[in-house]
């Protein structure tokens, strides 16, 4: 099709569509009332359609929408939890009256890792990074009156996904909003967890059949649910650079895809609830471009490689946050600036939502002003400076092309590798990723250590003398009385029925059906957190590291 | 033969994040020693258990999940019941400060921070299994020795001096102009040490500069060392800003460099050396 009867089509279409879908203003304008148009380059007659495309059209480069932040702002979604569920349910309840528009369940290690709370190994952990769930109790105080049919929840939860979007929908259900209504996200991304942030329980094997199991059951109960958040964030974390976090998240993405199909199901009824989880690090404009390389990397494989018709299993959705590994634990409020622009990065790369780490977390949780102004940092994003009022302002800078670009380029070399490896499962069983990480880390400290590279305030411009802000203390004795809630729990349940489905999932556990059903049904009886993965544990085994 | 220092590197409780385990495992390597690294999730029971059957002389916890309080000490309970408190134990992570004092009662040796140089780390360890085999430790130089003097910066030397020699009676042992800092100094013996009034030759000066910012008064204590170089280069290496990387001459001819004051709580402070045939 030629160029200017495409870009006519997609003035058309979009026009249409705003028809359901309105644009937040009538007319954008700066403060000079220079009129800021929706698209500015794709009439130029140099327009590199086919490694652009239009916005909201393959290859996606310049967003997955057509009028992107124009229509309505990413969604501002903050991680939050700790300590009982209570506290948590009061902290969202604040979140939502500052303005967020979603939310996002941090879970403490036990949770995530499947024991409960009286488990030996969970002596000292409970509610310390997030809140302590054990049944489907505690999940009901978590969202007491919460508007579920009308808040995205993201749920930052991977081994025990199914448990946990069990419990959810088992709420839900009680407040009388039917499964089809909930949207949300479950991280369930076990990969990386081998690769890097380490909550895993079982082996790669029955993880990657958990994980499908998912997939298959959302597709028909769940269907506004993305159910898998496939994460660079934590590769970052863990030392990675911009091109490794983008070539790994994708690989892992592929082998989500090739499980799904092995599985059985069909690549456009899976590949559009499939989400990603992307980090937003220091390096401005790197960032910006990882973020429109991965929407023109995965459209490509999702087309053209594994042949989805769907546009909608094309499109590369993804949830930003900004940099944890990059806040100092010196002067506390120079993190603000670098969220800052953290956050920009990210918006500039076009994220559908985005949460703003607190200055204060290389020191501890946040307290509430500390969340405060993380989130307030998001909303003078969005409403004062501007930047969100036209469609992928950075496209067309010789600089960030190229960047985008050589990203691509980069991670194609790394995802060639990996599959020449047998495809990511059979890279991670070898520590490959583990390896390369842990290298790019290395030598970054040593950088730091010799000045080459500069943290301002931690090894140039430092001061005496450090003021030592207030911290958020989780409640002490928080352990020993959700230890004491559990027991009341145990001895108040129909322990019958309890004993009953455990077997059930034992059984179906040993043979192909999908467990979510089952699962379902475990935690509607009040099995624990840990009795469900207790069972799954005993059939599947653990995995015990490379 | 210097023995080679063990390390076990742990990884106690639930916590995930082992980037900083990693490094610092590398770091210790990379520095000579031996380092084995537990992996994730163990108990201060095969914590405790691994450092013993290692016969390790170090112990680094890492934690960044909050549950430092309870983990780090129940290492230290186990290693005291099973008679292993010979082991030095430090520890790291997202670990607030006010915790700090609370784990070092309970015998973590010490507890760095985010941001801490892995070099530091190495050698804060090597220092600490040295002091406890009775070595000492063979790069560390000799501490300074004693005050070799007080400078203490004055408008004028003719309107200080009378107060000095005759108000409080002591001896003016001499007065030189030293170039390379563009003053006039008198020196003041009391007993074995020395007051050393600084004037200004020029307003370039340092100490012209020192007195129309602050005005007269104390302006630095002077540490008499040997082998200033060697002392110059250990203070680097424990992160210390020096103003003068290589010595300077000062008055009397002796060897001289100041640190910087960011690094000693605003106090200036001088490395000084006497010339080996001065000394009696």
């Amino acid at each position: 099709m030629d160029k200017q009867q495409r870009l006519k089509e997609w003035h058309e279409n979009t026009e249409k569509m705003m028809n359901k879908f309105p644009e937040r203003k009538d007319r954008f304008h700066t403060s000079s009332d220079i009129e800021i148009k929706r698209l500015y380059g794709a009439e130029e007659e140099s327009y590199p359609f086919d490694s652009l495309g239009l916005p909201g059209e393959y290859p996606y480069t310049r967003g997955s929408q057509a009028t992107m932040y124009r229509a309505r702002f990413w969604t501002m979604r903050q991680y939050a939890g700790f300590g009982s569920a209570e506290e948590t349910n009061k902290r969202f309840h604040y979140l939502l009256k500052q303005g967020q528009t979603g939310l996002s369940v941090a879970f403490d290690l036990p949770t995530q890792i499947g024991y409960d709370s009286d488990h030996s190994m969970a002596r000292g952990e409970v509610g310390k990074v997030g809140v302590a769930i054990d049944s489907l109790e505690d999940m009901e105080a978590l969202l007491k009156d919460l508007p579920l049919d009308k808040v995205s929840t993201s749920m930052t939860i991977n081994a025990p996904a199914a448990v946990l979007l069990a419990m959810y929908i088992a709420v839900a259900e009680k407040q009388g909003i039917s499964a089809e209504k909930l949207s949300g996200t479950i991280q369930n991304d076990i990969l990386k967890e081998y690769i890097a942030r380490g909550t895993y329980i079982f082996p790669p094997k029955p993880s990657m059949r958990l994980i499908t199991d998912i997939f298959g059951f959302c597709q028909s109960h769940v269907p506004r649910w993305n159910t898998i958040s496939i994460s660079g964030y934590h590769i970052r974390e863990a030392g990675a650079n911009a091109a490794q976090e983008l070539a790994f998240t994708i690989a892992n993405g592929i082998a989500y895809v090739d499980a799904a199909l092995d599985a059985g199901l069909d690549i456009d009824d899976f590949a559009p609830r499939l989400a990603f989880f992307f980090n937003a690090h220091n390096q401005f404009f790197e960032e910006a471009a990882k973020f429109r390389a991965a929407r023109r990397m995965w459209a490509k494989l999702m087309k053209e490689q594994y042949g989805a018709k769907n546009p909608k299993s094309w499109q590369l959705r993804f949830h930003t946050q900004t940099g944890g590994s990059t806040l100092t634990a010196q002067q506390p409020d120079n993190n603000i600036v670098r969220v800052t622009t953290q956050a920009l990065s990210a918006i500039l790369g076009g994220t559908q939502s985005l949460h703003t780490n607190s200055r204060d977390e290389a020191l501890a949780l946040p307290t509430e002003d500390s969340a405060r102004i993380a989130l307030r940092t998001q909303q003078i994003l969005a409403h004062e400076t501007g930047v969100a009022d036209t469609v992928d302002p950075l496209a067309g800078s010789y600089y960030v092309e190229h960047l985008t670009d050589e990203l691509e380029g980069k991670a194609n070399e790394y995802l060639d590798k990996i599959k020449q490896m047998g495809g990511a499962v059979s890279a991670v069983e070898q520590g490959y990723m583990q390896r390369e990480i842990h290298h790019t880390s290395y030598e970054t400290q040593k950088k730091i250590e010799n000045g080459q590279e500069i943290i301002v305030g931690m090894n140039k411009f430092t001061i005496e003398n450090e003021p030592q802000p207030d911290l958020l203390r989780v409640d002490p004795e928080l352990g020993e009385k959700q230890r004491e809630k559990l027991h009341t729990l145990k001895s108040n349940r129909d322990q019958n029925r309890v004993s009953a489905q455990l077997e059930s999932l034992r059984s179906a556990a040993k043979g192909k059906d999908n467990l979510m059903p089952v699962i379902l049904e475990c935690v509607k009886s009040y099995c624990t957190v840990g009795e469900v993965c207790g069972v799954l544990r005993e059939e599947f085994g653990e995995y015990t590291g490379v | 033969m210097k023995k080679t220092i063990r390390v076990l590197i742990a990884k106690p409780g639930l916590d995930g994040h082992d980037r900083g385990a990693l490094v610092i495992s590398q770091a210790l390597r990379d520095y000579g020693m031996e380092v084995i690294y537990t992996g994730l999730r163990q108990t201060p029971e095969q914590i405790a258990a691994a450092a013993i059957q290692e016969d390790v002389d170090a112990i680094g916890l890492s934690c960044l999940s909050g549950a430092h309080n309870e983990l780090f000490p129940e290492v230290m309970r186990l290693l005291h019941e099973r008679g292993a408190d010979d082991i030095i134990v430090v520890g790291g992570g997202v670990i607030p400060w006010e915790d700090i004092p609370l784990l070092e009662s309970k015998g973590i040796k010490k507890v760095f921070t985010p941001g801490t140089p892995t070099i530091e780390t190495a050698k804060f360890i090597e220092k600490a299994v040295n002091e406890r085999d009775g070595i000492s430790s063979v790069t560390a130089a000799v501490p300074p020795e004693r005050i070799d003097h007080i400078g203490i910066a004055v408008a004028s030397l003719d309107e200080a001096l009378p107060f000095y020699v005759n108000q409080l009676g002591l001896t003016l042992e001499k007065i030189e102009e030293v170039p390379s800092q563009q003053v006039r100094v008198a020196f003041i013996k009391i007993g074995e040490t020395r007051l050393e009034l600084l004037e200004a030759l020029t307003s370039e000066s340092p100490i012209a500069s020192f007195i129309q910012k602050r005005g007269q008064g104390v302006h630095h204590v002077a540490l008499g060392v040997s082998d200033i170089q060697d002392r110059i280069h250990e203070l680097k290496s424990n992160g210390i800003n020096m103003i003068h990387d290589v010595p300077v001459t000062g008055a009397g001819g002796a060897q001289v460099a100041f640190m910087h004051p960011s690094s000693s709580h605003k106090v200036l402070f001088e490395l000084c050396e006497k010339r080996k045939k001065e000394e009696v």
